[in-house]
């Protein structure tokens, strides 16, 4: 047999071209069968409309499947499904499996294999699958292959800089953040052309001298000066505007040397998408001495506010605060703790400023500091549904004692703390699953995480009425979203850091969540025979 | 490109002697002075066997310290400076250890590693490269089935490394011989849906359960057993194999001067904390 005319006819029909994936009408409907983004959907509510797994059979729930991601440490990507395709990441690997069974379709590995991580997870547009590096890159890859097809760079890694965070994908755009802050690197946000990677615009975190907000910064502490944006934020398509929180200031605990307000860091920022241009800011923490980022997913939610329908941001700060904020604007309109333990601030001003607590500060001895540094949250996602009018969010309870000292900053990429802290011996930290009034932040039920004393992992909401959350004990739990009573739970085996995320294939809903080095599958028991193929060689 | 290469490797060889007085002196060009020389790379291998199989294992096969300085790993360290700086000086941070070694010993060990590597990248491949590129997207159709940095088809494999990573002899293999079995996620195969729709394509993956086929469109396509009522296997894989003679042989050499060029250059490797960031 003449091999080559028989794969030449074969190679006519293999050039007819497949309609673009995933289009930017997609990302707007955010069809729930599909995950397409880091949230969910532009405004990263993380609700998922489907409902075939509901309050009713919950405890049906089985593992369908599990991949293990060979040599991952701690996964803390959100996998993207798109028809049934898993896209999922770790620091410079990214993975395509089938999401029925967790088969793998291709695998793409980055050299250098810089190991830095955690690395959040994906991007998709077209045909295409984005995500960035340790080296600061930002990489497309064909979706249906994994071959590489450009990379840009985002900032310089000689200098220090990483890139974590999910790229946020918009109409032809992709934006995306830096880390760390806590290195001293100036934060910025980039966007870049989905098809040829070309730059398109740049946000610098830190203002410069003379420009607005750069008397902010006593000195020169604006050049070392953090800010940085490691989460992915949130898209408004109507008034064209994304929403990014932004890092702590660098020296992380020593403020001596950085006297002023430190914008744009611990901030709320408001850019329209086409040009990069600020809007509006907010600032949670002034100032802030204790690392608390303000990077915590923005969600955004249209809703009654005092009589008046809305456009409302709200965000769960690692400061100890729930903001409601009108995302038009940006001006605040409430904010309250969301958990006990808050002892640097008696409140916010009318404006949303904190009042502060003297002293509640870093110190050479040590000083005491609730919530701690790890925050009342942090990157694990928050979630919102609109049946229950709910805010869901991790939450974690404790206090810190932080320590200051003076330290030079190094060119490089070399931490910046100017020192550090613990988390407090005699009130260690307590992870919580929380209920929140949209509008108001009052508590309305809470799931104690027994035997959870670290971070633990993001919540999903489903229109089934459920809360699906995980710990660091590696339990994977699902929660009545209007009561807080668990329903099922299932033990992964390795501590949950990720948020987890649900789609569904050929009319079954599926939940999955990373657990340490693997990603597992859960879906409804299906009592079925077992079939295999009918082949031919 | 190659031709520098050469030149610098000759211009090289007269600064040996200066080399030999230099002990430890960092290297003091770029490429290998000793190039390619057979008997250069059998004292390398005697010395790699003296110093390095603690941890490197034989021939350069993954020992059980050290990774693979051979086939099977996609190497971090590429060129003949970098190799040379990573035997004097070590690797810091890691287990890899600095060598005192007098600089030609070094570069006899490199000139070893750097035969076991032995892609088709290094082998000097003679012949028209720009027009080896347009066979590659013209005539040859290759372009219709595989991808060179970005651009092309999808049904075989990315070709953008293929010089950093085949041997000569495996990609003249390729082009000429038919590969058996068909390499895994290459296996062309037809199917039957239950309700008797007919696909062709390719199987990214398979087993007794499922089924992740790249259809004719170009599309990923999923599939569990019950949804199949046939699979049919090819025999041949899609890649034509008798290049040697629908090209020209000059048309073929040039082709094999384009594809040992396609190196994928990795960006310089930083060393830094390996522990997982929290922030
Ligand atoms: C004590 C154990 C040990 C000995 C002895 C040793 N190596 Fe290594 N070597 C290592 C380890 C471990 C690494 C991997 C470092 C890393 O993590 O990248 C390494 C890495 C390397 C690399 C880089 C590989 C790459 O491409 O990333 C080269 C080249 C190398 N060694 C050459 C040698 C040579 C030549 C010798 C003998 C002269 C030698 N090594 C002896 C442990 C050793
Ligand atoms: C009809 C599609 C098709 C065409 C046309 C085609 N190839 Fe291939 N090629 C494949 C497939 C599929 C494979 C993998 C399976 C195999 O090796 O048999 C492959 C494998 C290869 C490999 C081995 C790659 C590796 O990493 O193992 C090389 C090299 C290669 N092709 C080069 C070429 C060149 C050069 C041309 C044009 C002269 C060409 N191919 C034309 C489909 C094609």
């Amino acid at each position: 047999m003449n091999g080559y005319a028989a794969s030449l006819c074969l190679a006519g029909a293999l050039l007819s071209s497949a309609a673009a994936q995933v289009t930017y009408q997609d990302l707007l409907k955010a069809d729930p069968a599909n995950w397409l983004t880091y949230s969910g959907s532009y405004n990263s509510q993380r609700h998922s409309l489907l409902k075939q797994i509901n309050t009713a059979n919950a405890r049906a729930l089985v593992p369908k499947w599990i991949y293990h991601v060979p040599g991952a440490g701690r996964l803390e990507s959100v996998p993207l499904v798109v028809d049934g395709v898993m896209y999922l990441s770790q620091p410079n690997e990214v993975f395509a499996l089938d999401g029925r069974t967790g088969r793998l379709i291709w695998q793409h590995r980055r050299e250098p294999a810089m190991r830095r991580g955690p690395n959040r997870g994906v991007a998709v547009l077209g045909n295409r699958v984005y995500y960035t590096t340790p080296d600061a890159y930002l990489v497309a890859l064909d979706a249906r292959t994994g071959s590489l097809l450009w990379q840009s760079k985002i900032a310089e890694a000689k200098e220090g800089y990483w890139a974590p965070a999910a790229p946020l994908v918009l109409n032809r755009k992709i934006i995306t953040g830096v880390a760390p802050g806590d290195y001293g690197m100036n934060g910025l946000l980039a966007a870049f052309d989905a098809s040829t990677g070309e730059r398109l615009w740049r946000w610098n975190a830190i203002p410069r001298p003379g420009e607005p907000g750069g008397d902010t910064w006593a000195g020169d502490s604006w050049k070392t000066a953090g800010g940085d944006t490691w989460l992915t934020g949130s898209y408004d398509p109507e008034l064209n505007v994304i929403y990014w929180g932004i890092g702590n200031p660098a020296p992380d605990f020593n403020g001596d040397l950085r006297k002023g307000d430190n914008l744009y860091t611990e901030c709320m920022v408001a850019l329209d998408a086409d040009t990069g241009k600020m809007k509006w800011y907010f600032q949670f923490t002034p100032h802030d001495l204790l690392d608390w980022d303000a990077v915590e997913i923005p969600v955004l939610v249209d809703a009654e506010y005092q009589g008046r329908r809305r456009k409302l941001l709200i965000q769960a700060n690692r400061n100890g605060f729930y903001y409601v904020l009108d995302r038009v604007t940006g001006q605040f309109l409430h904010g309250t703790p969301f958990v006990h333990s808050v002892n640097w601030a008696k409140g916010l001003t009318p404006e949303g400023r904190p009042i502060l607590v003297p002293g509640v500060e870093p110190s050479l001895q040590g000083t005491k500091v609730c919530p701690s540094t790890s925050g009342a949250t942090n990157w694990m996602s928050p979630a919102y549904n609109p049946d229950t009018g709910l805010f869901y969010v991790a939450a974690l309870e404790g206090c810190g004692i932080n320590t200051k000292s003076y330290e030079e900053f190094r060119p490089g990429g070399f931490p910046f703390d100017a020192t550090g802290y613990i988390e407090s011996p005699q009130e260690p930290r307590q992870l919580y699953v929380r209920a929140l009034e949209l509008t108001t932040g009052k508590l309305v039920w809470e799931f104690k995480q027994i035997g959870s004393r670290a971070y633990g992992a993001g919540l999903l909401s489903t229109a089934g009425g459920l809360i699906f959350a995980g710990c660091d004990q590696g339990i994977f739990t699902a929660l009545d979203a209007r009561s807080g009573k668990p329903l099922w739970h299932f033990n992964t085996g390795q501590a949950i850091s990720a948020s987890p995320m649900t789609y569904s294939f050929k009319g079954r809903q599926y939940v999955a969540v990373e657990a340490g080095s693997n990603v597992i599958v859960f879906g409804l028991f299906e009592d079925s025979e077992e079939s295999t193929f009918g082949r031919t060689q | 490109m190659r031709f520098q290469a050469i030149q610098c490797a000759v211009a090289g060889a007269l600064f040996v002697s200066a080399l030999l007085a230099q002990r430890n002196a960092g290297p003091a060009s770029e490429a290998n002075p000793l190039g390619h020389d057979p008997q250069a790379v059998a004292q390398g291998h005697e010395l790699y066997n003296h110093n390095c199989t603690v941890c490197h294992g034989l021939n350069g096969a993954a020992g059980d310290r050290g990774p693979a300085l051979g086939a099977g790993r996609s190497h971090v360290i590429r060129t003949d400076k970098a190799l040379f700086e990573a035997i004097q000086n070590g690797i810091p941070g890691t287990a890899m250890p600095p060598f005192s070694l007098p600089a030609t010993d070094i570069w006899k060990v490199v000139a070893y590693i750097r035969s076991l590597r032995a892609t088709a990248s290094d082998a000097f491949v003679p012949g028209d490269a720009a027009r080896g590129e347009q066979i590659f997207w013209g005539q040859g159709r290759c372009g219709n089935c595989h991808m060179i940095r970005g651009r092309g088809g999808i049904s075989g494999p990315d070709l953008s490394n293929v010089g950093g990573e085949r041997t000569l002899e495996s990609i003249r293999d390729s082009l000429t011989k038919p590969k058996q079995p068909i390499p895994g996620g290459y296996q062309p195969v037809e199917v039957v849906t239950a309700d008797g729709r007919r696909l062709s394509g390719i199987a990214k993956n398979d087993n007794n359960f499922s089924l992740q086929l790249l259809d004719s469109h170009d599309r990923l396509q999923l599939f569990t057993a019950g949804e199949l009522r046939q699979v049919l296997y090819a025999k041949q894989s899609l890649m034509p194999s008798n290049y040697d003679r629908v090209l020209k042989p000059s048309e073929f050499q040039d082709l094999l001067a384009f594809l040992s060029r396609q190196v994928v250059h990795k960006v310089e490797r930083r060393r830094r904390s390996e522990e997982d960031d929290e922030q």
